[in-house]
């Protein structure tokens, strides 16, 4: 008796609750509004501006915009859940060509936008640069429009080269004998600085690897890394660190940290992405902004090869209902009058008109935009291999750089680095 | 119960402040007693110092780093002398709207925790005195399942029932990590609380619901506010569920904190303050709360 008596308390108890929940949740859903445009973006300044504009697109088109806006890694971590499970909740979402662009692709989550783009004169899609234009592309069909794009720069400190009485350096050899020079000038500053970590520094040293001549994949799709041309830049970028960066330099830095060297004065020279230049040239950020200058990417053995890549771009989830007015935001947010808006805000675009356009770089520092003029003309159009697995792929080509920081022997590390990498790509196949 | 404590320790340093003259002119005393050196306290005192500071030191960092701007946090030289600014508070707490997320957070936990406890404390009484070991163990088993794995699942089941993006789903989930874990603490809980009190209760003629409502629960207070707390804390921190589960506008602070982080800039300033507004609240209902945890009523109970 006493038995039932508690176990039936307790059955009521849990079935209230749960019926709670229940109700609670009915009233919850809403029905699917084909009006709205459910847009994720990830955190950037592209994205602020973009969304103080929305209430003119709602104008214009009458339709309501619902915007979830994350940072990269979390953003990332959702598309995979999300449209794992094929959801039709995302409409209109903002990814990283060359980091997911393959394996989103290849998983056929990516609306095929060849027509659509084709589509509109006036918008012009002849307009975009080729190299970013061939990230978002996946077996001859367009499946995203190119928004933010960045090349590899170099970040240089005036003063310190006035002092020694340097030019800029206009190849890697100059570079190393200049960050040398200064390093030994100045006990305090490093020479070079740029980053170390395994995965992080990946992206940065593909300019130097294209510059040696090398690069990730061959033509017939085998490593290449382990080739006498990688070796070499391996060792090159481990060695500016190693012996001309800062003292006890960590082997995990990121552009966080990298670019926190610089901005506090602590290091000449720094290689790194032209699209964080703001956080060098800012003054609430930077304690260089007055004396920072920018330069193409000194030459290599093969002449100056920086990338040239899209960092974001924007695709229609295949899953959603709502592809025509996902498009009609992807259109409106791409235009040209937007990308020059977003583009004098400092974020790199990538339409061929606004760089020729004198009010496109009106805002950028002259020698940058001189020095992203001249990469985009000789860019490589990817900073990391072009796989499905790219996290993991980047860890391995990423291994003999933290091998070469650390003084150990890059070519030995690469060769290492070039046999998994082999099963890694025979793997993938 | 505190101030007893509190009396207890008083009462323990002034012996060992006393010195060691008296300590020692009591052969009678056979217990155990404290090493009371000089050495010692100050070997303790060292210790304590070092465990401590190394605890504090990223709390302390994260509370310098929000009061200062973006250039000061990399800059050594002012690591802790500089000119403090609101700003950053300003930035999370107007601009940003963080009372929402505050908001969220608060009732998400505290929904999900308030119905574990009505579902989980039954739950935990019946398998205690009657035994269901292998209930139990299924209970347990939703705890060893890790969270990401779920995670697929679950977000098809719930946009299939349009139910992403609400608090329901949020509570639900949070429930389901929170629920395992209270049955357990609760279980163990009333293990250790004597049969005898209950059939003395029902001897005075309370029914088994009775005993259960007027004497066993009242006694469990300490173990309910465990268990409560631990699933408080842990929606409160629960990142993973959220980011996924969540809308824009019933986003939890965890997921809301990496607004700070954006591509090409991080606001390193605006970020700390947001942590530092979402360790305050925990840390002030742990302080709180503590001596529910620490105390055990029913040692009490059962002396007399």
């Amino acid at each position: 008796m006493k038995r039932h008596n508690v176990m039936r308390a307790t059955a009521v108890a849990a079935l209230l609750s749960l019926g709670l929940t229940a109700c609670g949740s009915g009233g919850g859903g809403s029905e699917e509004a084909s009006s709205t445009v459910r847009v994720t973006l990830a955190n950037h300044v592209w994205t602020d501006i973009i969304k103080e504009a929305i209430p003119e697109f709602e104008e214009e088109t009458g339709l309501t915009v619902q915007l979830t806006q994350l940072g990269e890694d979390q953003l990332s971590d959702q598309y995979n859940v999300k449209l794992n499970a094929g959801t039709d909740e995302i409409d209109v979402m903002m990814y990283r060509p060359l980091q997911e662009g393959k394996l989103f692709a290849q998983n056929g989550y990516l609306a095929d936008l060849s027509e659509r783009v084709e589509g509109n004169a006036e918008w012009d899609w002849s307009d975009f640069q080729s190299g970013p234009v061939e990230a978002t592309t996946f077996e001859d069909k367009v499946v995203g429009v190119p928004l933010i794009t960045e090349r590899e720069v170099l970040y240089y400190r005036k003063d310190l080269l006035e002092k020694a009485g340097l030019e800029v350096p206009k190849t890697l050899e100059e570079l190393e004998a200049a960050a040398k020079q200064i390093k030994e000038e100045n006990p305090d500053t490093a020479g070079f600085v740029a980053r170390t970590g395994r995965s992080a520094a990946v992206t940065q040293f593909s300019s130097y690897l294209y510059s040696f001549g090398g690069d990730f994949i061959d033509d017939s799709g085998k490593s290449a890394i382990g080739t006498p041309e990688a070796k070499e830049a391996y060792d090159y970028y481990g060695r500016m660190i190693r012996e001309y960066g800062p003292e006890n330099v960590s082997t995990d830095m990121s552009w966080p940290e990298a670019m926190a060297i610089f901005t506090q004065g602590g290091a000449a020279f720094y290689t790194e992405a032209d699209s964080l230049y703001k956080n060098a040239t800012d003054p609430a950020d930077s304690k260089v902004a007055e004396t920072v200058g920018f330069a193409p990417m000194p030459e290599g053995p093969a002449g100056s090869k920086p990338y040239n890549v899209p960092s974001w771009g924007l695709a229609i989830n295949e899953a959603s209902a709502n592809q025509d007015n996902a498009w009609k935001f992807i259109e409106w947010a791409t235009s040209k009058e937007k990308t020059l808006e977003v583009q004098k805000a400092g974020v790199p675009g990538p339409r061929s008109s606004v760089w020729e356009d004198p009010e496109g770089i009106s805002t950028y520092p002259k020698d940058l935009a001189e020095a992203i003029a001249v990469s985009a003309e000789n860019g490589v159009g990817y900073d990391r291999p072009l796989v499905v697995s790219v996290a993991e792929a980047r860890e391995i080509v990423g291994d003999p750089i933290v091998a070469a920081i650390t003084g150990k022997d890059a070519a030995k590390a690469a060769e290492a680095a070039n046999t998994s990498f082999e099963a890694f790509l025979e793997d993938e196949k | 119960m505190n101030a007893l404590t509190d009396t207890q320790r008083n009462a323990t340093t002034a012996t060992g402040g006393s010195g060691n003259g008296t300590g020692a002119a009591k052969p009678a005393a056979r217990r155990r007693k404290p090493i009371r050196t000089r050495a010692y306290k100050w070997f303790r005192v060292v210790a304590l110092v070092a465990i401590v500071l190394t605890f504090l030191a990223p709390l302390v960092w994260m509370l310098l780093a929000s009061l200062k701007t973006n250039v000061d946090i990399y800059d050594a030289s002012k690591a802790v002398i500089f000119s403090p600014t609101w700003e950053n508070y300003d930035n999370v707490l107007g601009r940003n709207n963080y009372f929402t997320f505050i908001f969220n957070s608060f009732w998400v936990a505290f929904v999900s925790t308030a119905l574990s406890l009505i579902i989980g404390i039954p739950a935990a009484y019946s398998m205690s005195r009657f035994a269901m070991r292998r209930s139990a163990l299924v209970v347990l088993m939703a705890r060893i399942i890790p969270g990401v794995s779920l995670l697929v699942p679950w977000y098809y089941v719930f946009s299939n029932l349009r139910m992403v993006g609400g608090y329901e789903v949020l509570i639900l989930s949070h429930m389901f990590v929170a629920l395992p874990l209270i049955v357990y603490i609760m279980m163990s809980y009333f293990d250790s609380m004597p049969l005898e009190l209950e059939e003395a209760a029902q001897v005075d003629g309370l029914t088994p619901i009775g005993a259960f409502t007027r004497i066993t629960l009242p006694l469990s207070v300490a173990g309910i506010a465990t268990a409560g707390i631990l699933s408080f804390i842990f929606s409160w921190n629960n990142f993973m569920f959220a980011l996924v589960l969540s809308g824009a506008n019933t986003k939890t602070l965890p997921v809301a904190i990496f607004n700070f982080v954006s591509y090409a800039s991080i606001d390193w300033g605006g970020l700390m303050a947001a942590a530092t507004v979402v360790t305050i609240p925990i840390m002030i209902i742990a302080l709180f709360t503590q001596k529910y945890i620490v105390s055990g009523l029913t040692a009490g109970a059962t002396k007399g």
